[in-house]
């Protein structure tokens, strides 16, 4: 044993510096979280970004380079873009909003004692562990009058004149793939929701059936209050989702006809990998991605005035 | 302002019945006081005069008006849980006057009756808090506050004291008497301490096993026990109880000890004597009832309790008063006070003396 430290302490041992311990060290036990974040998030970002600065276009291979706002200026001035946007917003709004309502409403079912309940909520869950391929195709096929029975049933309501497919209206070809998202996108409501009106203590509902509240008082003033956070979240995740959702749309409608269902991120993907122009797809999803950013700072900024629990 | 009646209440749960044939009749203004041990079915009452526990038979009625199937925001009782059930979303202020604010009352009425509760309370400082920025006391003067706004007709405590600390329960139970003496409301207040139940009660209910053993004043309680368990739990330390059988000019103990306690007439039926540590004192050996050894002796300053082991009897808890000078270890002879003993039947009832 002769590797013994004989050095006594603060002498020929040296003390890190002040300086070191408080402004460098900290950083060095950080460094690996921020080495692979870094990695597997910023560095395909910052390249995808940088990409909307060049011209990238696999038909033209050496035509590539810096083009500054260039894509941009033709983004501005392009109608099949500004028509994607319109529909986008039509296509997350149309969506979430009913996502959200027949969600809650099926979360508040829920909340109540029934026979089979638990079969019931593992039922609800269901949509959510079909592919969506293949609900896309499902919903498609409901639609086409020679297969499917939405059409009749739409006519024999007087919703439809006669029993025609509306996918290939383009008045009305949007409310197909909204209508499958609608199916898709209720569990996700229904069991989040479910899960935060369980966590809201009884008692509180008995105090306020006490202190004279009617029962829609207390889903005002009582159930509401306490869903707010879990709302603000829900419907903030679910609309970045949708709005970058194009699985539904591609397979359903393709974005037609005559782009009446195309949104940015179907307009993104054809753009891409149908007329391989890597350099515009990539500015239309800045542009997307700037949108969001937008849309989740206003609802953050939201939540925190409103949230007080 | 309510007089109360519960007339051959029940409840039960699918076919299991809990509770059968409570009949109470609650004056106005009256505080009682709903005591048992856990599970006795005090809390199921009282929230069946909330109107949160539908009431399965009987009749309930506040001012001779049937309520069973009335709901609660009809009632016009205000309740303290034992949680609180505060509001957590929202501040003090607005948790006290929340009944207010649902039923629309002017907004200066709000304010008014809400700062006056707060004065009240102590609270005036905190009305803009939210619940969990404040203890657990101040929480507890919140959800009476929200009570006392509402001005109801009758009070409901459902425990309210027991999640503080005991400095605190004591300060608090002198509140809600104060509260009591002030507002002249029906109050009916639910606790398994019979400290709360003895000190705030006009009359106390105690309840076991669903069933209302006895309804008095605290000091009836206390001195003619309607049955063994009333007896036991009413008063601390517990009531000794003691194996007897009849004999000569009175009674006699297991050890052969003779008592000459007055048998009602004609009875014979008695089978055990119960006598209240304080009703024992520790005598010299030739002055007493019972002579045994001291196995534990607890000094705490206002009384002395001494545990004394008997034999052919068992164990006998005596308390005296003040400083007693004994040693664990110590023989001791113990005396009875025989006009206040408590004779009961092998089924444990009182027998009338």
């Amino acid at each position: 044993m002769t590797a013994i430290d004989t050095a006594a302490p603060g002498n020929s041992r040296a003390r890190p510096s002040f300086y070191f311990r408080y402004m460098v060290e900290p950083y060095l036990y950080i460094a690996p979280a921020l080495i692979l974040i870094a990695l597997v998030m910023l560095v395909p970002l910052v390249i995808g970004i940088s990409y909307a600065f060049q011209a990238v276009n696999l038909l033209r291979p050496f035509e590539t380079g810096w083009v500054g706002f260039e894509n941009f200026q033709a983004l501005w001035s392009d109608r099949k873009f500004w028509l994607a946007l319109t529909n986008t917003f039509w296509w997350t709004i149309g969506s979430i909003f009913f996502q959200f309502f027949l969600g809650l409403g099926l979360a508040l079912l829920l909340n109540t004692q029934f026979y089979g309940k638990r079969i019931v909520q593992a039922l609800v869950f269901l949509p959510w562990a079909v592919p969506t391929f293949l609900s896309a195709l499902t919903w498609a096929w409901l639609f086409n009058p020679t297969i499917g029975p939405l059409p009749h049933w739409l006519a024999a309501l007087g919703i439809l004149s006669e029993p025609f497919n509306i996918l290939g209206d383009p008045n009305l070809a949007m409310w197909g793939p909204v209508t499958a998202n609608v199916w898709f996108g209720i569990p996700f409501f229904a069991i989040t929701l479910l899960a935060a009106l369980q966590s809201i203590p009884g008692e509180l509902y008995e105090a306020a059936e006490i202190d004279g509240a009617t029962a829609w008082q207390t889903f005002t003033k009582i159930t509401l209050p306490f869903l707010a956070p879990m709302i603000a979240i829900t419907v903030m995740l679910r609309t970045i989702w949708i709005a970058n959702f194009a699985d539904l749309i591609f397979v359903m409608t393709g974005g037609g006809p005559a782009n009446s269902t195309q949104i940015l991120s179907t307009y993104i993907f054809t753009t891409a990998f149908r007329k391989l122009e890597f350099g515009y797809a990539s500015a239309i999803a800045v542009a997307l991605l700037a949108l969001l950013l937008l849309y989740a700072v206003i609802l953050l900024v939201l939540r925190k005035k409103l949230v007080k629990i | 302002m309510a007089r109360i009646q519960l007339n051959n209440i029940a409840k039960s749960y699918g076919s299991v019945e809990v509770m059968r044939d409570i009949n109470l009749t609650i004056e106005d203004g009256e505080f009682i006081v709903l005591v048992g041990p856990s599970g006795c079915g005090k809390s199921t009452l009282l929230r069946m005069i909330a109107g949160l526990e539908p009431i399965s038979g009987g009749d309930f009625t506040v001012d001779g008006k049937r309520m069973n199937e009335v709901p609660p925001r009809d009632r016009d009782m205000a309740m303290v849980f034992q949680s609180y059930a505060l509001y957590p979303h929202m501040d003090v202020a607005r948790n006290m006057g929340f009944s207010l604010e649902i039923r629309k009352a002017p907004n200066e009425e709000r304010t008014s009756k809400v700062a006056l509760a707060a004065q009240t309370l102590g609270l005036t400082k905190l009305t803009e808090r939210l619940p969990k920025q404040l203890s657990g006391g101040q929480r507890q003067r919140v959800a009476m506050g929200r009570a006392i706004v509402r001005d109801p007709s009758a009070f409901l405590f459902d425990e309210p004291l027991s999640n503080l600390d005991a400095a605190l329960r004591v300060e608090m139970r002198l509140e809600i008497a104060r509260l009591h003496q002030r507002l002249k409301a029906t109050m009916i207040y639910v606790t398994h301490d019979q400290v709360e139940a003895l000190t705030l009660a006009d009359r106390i209910v105690v309840l076991n096993a669903g069933d209302i053993q006895q309804v008095g004043t605290p000091l009836e309680l206390y001195d003619r026990p309607a049955n063994k368990f009333v007896a036991q739990f009413i008063g601390s330390p517990t009531m000794n109880i003691l194996e007897i059988e009849p004999g000569e000019g009175g009674i006699r103990l297991k050890n052969g000890a003779a008592l000459s306690v007055g048998l009602p007439d004609g009875q014979k039926r008695a089978s055990e004597l119960g006598v209240r540590p304080e009703h024992l004192n520790i005598v010299a050996p030739d002055a007493a009832h019972l002579s045994g050894t001291a196995e534990l002796v607890e000094h705490l300053g206002s009384d002395t309790n001494i545990h004394a082991h008997v034999p052919g009897i068992g164990q006998v808890l005596v308390r005296e008063h003040g400083h007693f000078p004994l040693k664990t270890g110590e023989p001791v002879g113990i005396a009875v006070d025989l006009a206040k003993t408590h004779l009961f039947d092998p089924d444990g009832r009182r027998l009338a003396a």
